[in-house]
C-alpha cells in the first residue's frame, strides 16, 4: 500500500503530467500522419527521456504510443490509410462509414473502444501480470506456428468476398515477405543484387501503396465529383457510442479478453489479435454479411482488441524483460538507460515504479477520450476540403510517409509498386488486406515452422504433442474445415431434394 | 482490366509454378532438410493448387478460353492520361528529389496534379508552395525526418 501512495507521489507531479500532456500532444501528432507509426513516435521520444526521470521518461513513451495508435485510425478512417497492421483489420468497415457519412460514429467507436480495451488490459496488467506472462512462456515455435496459421487463416475468411481471391492476395503477401535476406538460411532471395531488397519489403511502403496510392489511383480514373468526406449524418462522436455499447457488450468484453490474451505473447502484438477479434464478431456474428460494408460491430471489437494488446504487450516486459513487440524493445531499453532491469526483481524492488506505470496506463488511456475528441474534430476540417485538391496532398504524404521509414527513396518506390499491385487487385475484386498481414506475419510463420521441424526431425507429429499447440492446431484446421463439409452437406442434401 | 476467373486461375497457376522452380535456386541450412528453399516451395505449391482450383472450377462452369474485360475508365482518354500522369509524377520524385532537393521537385507534383485535376492555376500554385513548405516543416524540421536538400531552393530551418 505504501508503494502505491509512493507511486500516486511519483506520477501527481505538475511536470510529469505536464509531460504527459505534452506526449499526448506528440503521439497524437505523429499518429495522424499518414505513414507514420506509434513506433516511430517512440523511437522520436527516445533521446528526450534521456535527460528525464524514469517515471516520466516511460510516462512519455507509454501515452505517445496509446494515442499514436488510436491516432493512426483517423487517416485509416478518412483517407483509407491505416497506420498499422492491426488497422488494416477494420479499415475497410471504417473507411466505407466515412463514405457514407458516418465518419464521426466510426472515429467515435474506434476511440471510445480502444480506451475501453486499453483500460480492460491494464487492469490486466495490474492484476493478473505474472500468471498470464508464464503461460504466455509456455509457448514455443509449435505454438506460435499454429496462432500465425490461426491469424492468417482469418484474414482469408473476413475478407469480403469469394476466400480464393482473399487467399490469392495472402499468396501474394506471403510472397513478398520471402525477399530479402531475412531467413532462417540467411540466404538473399529475390533480391535480383538489389541491395536495399536484401533487409526486405518494408511493411509500412506496401501498405500506404496497397491502401492510399492505390485509392489515389482509383480518384484519378474516376474523378467522382462527390466530396471525399460526405457531412456527417450527425450523432456525435460519443453519443452513438452509448447505443453501440448497449448493443455489443459481448463484443467489447471478447475484445478485450482477446487482445490481452494475444498481446501479451511475445512478438504477437497488436496485429494479429485484432484480425482474429475481427474474424471472431464476423463469425458469431448475426448480420455477418455487412461486414466490409460499413458495418460498427467488427470496429467495436477489433479496436478494442487492437489497444488491450498494447498493454498485452507490456506483461512479458515488465514481469520478464521479454519485449511483447517493437515499442517495449525501446521501452525496455530506456529501463536500462535508467538503471532499472525488467524482470521479477523490478516488482520487489521498485514497486512504486511498476504502480507509477500502471497509473500511467489508465492516465493515458482516459487522456485519450478528450484529445481523440480534439484530433477527429480537427482532421475533419482539414479534410472537407475538395478531393481534387486533397488527392494530391495525400499522394505527397504517402510519398514523404513511405521515404520516412529507411530515409531512402527506395520506399517511395516499394509504395509505387505495391500502389499499382493494389490497383489491380481491386479491378478484379481481390481483398488487399490479407496481402498485408501476409507480408507482416510470412517471417514469423516461417521461422517457427523452419525452427519446429528442425527440433522435431521434420515429423509432423509434433506439431499436435504439446497440449495448447494440439488445440491451437485442431481449432485451425475445424475453421479451414468445417466450411468445406457445410458446403458439401447443402449439396448433398440440395442434390437429392 | 478485369480478368475472368479462368484467366486468373491461369495467372495464379502460372506464378505458382514459377515461384516452385526458383524455390530450387536456393539452398537448406547444412546439415538439414529445411532452409532458405521451404517457403517459397510452400508458397509455389500453395499457387499451383489455388491456380487449379480456379481454372478447374471456371471451365467446370462453361468458361473454354480465358478472357478479360476492360474497365469503363480505360475507355476514357483523359482517365488513362491521368493515371499516366500520377504514375510519371511518382516515379519522377524517385529520379529527381536527390538532385533538386525536395521542395521543388513536391511543389512541381502538387502544381501539376491539381492542374491536371482542374483546380484553378492561382489556387493551385498557392496551394502547391504553402503545401510543399508544410509537409517539408513538419517531416524535416519537426520530424527530423532527413528529405533532400537543395542549396538554391532551402528553407530558413
Amino acid at each position: 500500500m505504501h508503494a502505491v501512495m509512493e507511486a500516486f507521489g511519483l506520477v501527481f507531479q505538475p511536470y510529469v503530467l505536464l509531460v504527459i500532456l505534452g506526449s499526448a500532444c506528440f503521439g497524437m501528432f505523429v499518429g495522424a500522419i499518414p505513414g507514420l507509426t506509434a513506433t516511430m513516435a517512440t523511437a522520436l521520444l527516445v533521446p528526450i527521456t534521456f535527460f528525464m526521470d524514469p517515471v516520466p521518461a516511460v510516462a512519455s513513451i507509454v501515452t505517445a504510443t496509446a494515442m499514436a495508435i488510436f491516432a493512426g485510425d483517423i487517416p485509416g478512417t478518412m483517407l483509407r490509410m491505416p497506420g498499422t497492421p492491426a488497422s488494416a483489420a477494420y479499415v475497410e468497415d471504417a473507411y466505407r462509414m466515412t463514405r457514407s457519412g458516418r465518419s464521426e460514429e466510426a472515429l467515435g467507436a474506434v476511440l471510445v473502444f480502444s480506451a475501453i480495451g486499453g483500460l480492460f488490459g491494464t487492469l490486466v496488467l495490474v492484476t493478473a501480470s505474472p500468471l498470464l506472462a508464464e503461460i504466455a512462456l509456455k509457448f514455443s515455435s509449435f505454438e506460435y506456428f499454429w496462432l500465425v496459421v490461426l491469424g492468417l487463416s482469418c484474414a482469408v475468411f473476413v475478407a469480403p468476398g469469394a476466400p480464393s481471391k482473399a487467399l490469392i492476395s495472402l499468396l501474394i503477401g506471403l510472397f513478398a515477405a520471402t525477399i530479402g535476406i531475412d531467413n532462417p538460411a540467411g540466404e538473399p532471395r529475390y533480391t535480383g543484387g538489389n541491395i536495399e531488397l536484401l533487409a526486405g519489403v518494408q511493411f509500412i511502403p506496401a501498405m500506404i501503396g496497397l491502401f492510399a496510392v492505390s485509392e489515389v489511383f482509383r480518384y484519378v480514373v474516376t474523378r467522382s465529383d462527390k466530396p471525399l468526406i460526405p457531412p456527417n449524418s450527425g450523432g456525435g462522436i460519443f453519443l452513438k457510442q452509448i447505443g453501440n455499447l448497449r448493443r455489443y457488450p459481448r463484443q467489447v468484453l471478447r475484445g478485450s479478453v482477446t487482445g490481452t490474451a494475444i498481446g501479451a505473447l511475445p512478438g504477437a502484438g497488436a496485429d494479429m489479435a485484432a484480425w482474429i477479434s475481427y474474424a471472431i464478431s464476423k463469425r458469431f456474428s448475426k448480420r455477418k454479411e455487412e461486414f466490409g460494408t460499413g458495418h460498427v460491430e467488427g470496429l467495436v471489437e477489433a479496436g478494442a482488441s487492437n489497444n488491450a494488446a498494447v498493454s498485452g504487450a507490456w506483461i512479458p516486459a515488465l514481469v520478464f524483460g521479454i519485449p511483447g513487440d517493437s515499442i517495449t524493445a525501446i521501452v525496455i531499453g530506456v529501463l536500462y538507460i535508467k538503471g532499472i532491469n525488467p524482470g521479477p526483481m523490478v516488482f520487489l524492488n521498485d514497486p512504486q515504479l511498476i504502480y507509477a506505470i500502471f497509473i500511467v496506463f489508465f492516465l493515458a488511456n482516459i487522456l485519450m477520450l478528450p484529445l481523440g475528441w480534439m484530433a477527429i474534430k480537427g482532421a475533419r476540417t482539414i479534410l472537407s476540403i475538395p478531393s481534387r485538391v486533397l488527392m494530391p496532398l495525400i499522394l505527397m504524404f504517402c510519398i514523404v510517409g513511405s521515404f520516412a521509414i529507411n530515409n531512402s527513396v527506395f520506399g517511395v518506390i516499394i509504395m509505387l509498386v505495391f500502389g499499382v499491385l493494389g490497383f489491380v487487385m481491386e479491378e478484379n475484386r481481390i481483398p488487399i488486406a490479407p496481402a498485408i498481414l501476409g507480408l507482416v506475419l510470412g517471417p514469423m510463420l516461417e521461422k517457427n515452422f523452419i525452427t519446429s521441424m528442425i527440433k522435431a526431425d521434420g515429423s509432423f507429429a509434433a506439431f499436435f504433442e504439446r497440449p495448447i499447440a494440439a488445440g491451437l492446431g485442431v481449432f485451425t484446421i475445424a475453421i479451414w474445415c468445417v466450411p468445406l463439409i457445410v458446403l458439401l452437406i447443402r449439396r448433398r442434401f440440395s442434390g437429392s431434394g | 482490366m478485369k480478368l475472368d476467373d479462368l484467366s486468373l486461375g491461369v495467372l495464379v497457376l502460372v506464378g505458382g509454378v514459377a515461384v516452385l522452380v526458383s524455390s530450387f535456386q536456393f539452398s537448406a541450412i547444412p546439415g538439414q532438410a529445411y532452409g532458405a528453399d521451404t517457403m517459397p516451395r510452400a508458397i509455389g505449391a500453395a499457387g499451383i493448387a489455388l491456380g487449379l482450383f480456379l481454372a478447374g472450377g471456371a471451365v467446370a462452369g462453361g468458361a473454354r478460353m480465358p478472357s478479360a474485360e476492360r474497365s469503363a475508365w480505360s475507355l476514357s482518354g483523359r482517365a488513362v492520361a491521368l493515371l499516366v500522369l500520377t504514375l510519371a509524377l511518382i516515379v519522377g520524385y524517385v529520379a529527381l528529389s536527390d538532385g533538386l532537393g525536395f521542395i521543388p521537385v513536391a511543389i512541381a507534383i502538387l502544381l501539376a496534379m491539381m492542374l491536371a485535376l482542374g483546380v484553378r492555376p492561382l489556387v493551385a500554385v498557392i496551394i502547391a508552395i504553402t503545401g510543399a513548405v508544410a509537409i517539408q516543416f513538419c517531416f524535416g524540421r519537426l520530424l527530423l525526418v532527413p528529405l533532400p536538400r537543395n542549396p538554391f531552393f532551402d528553407l530558413p530551418w
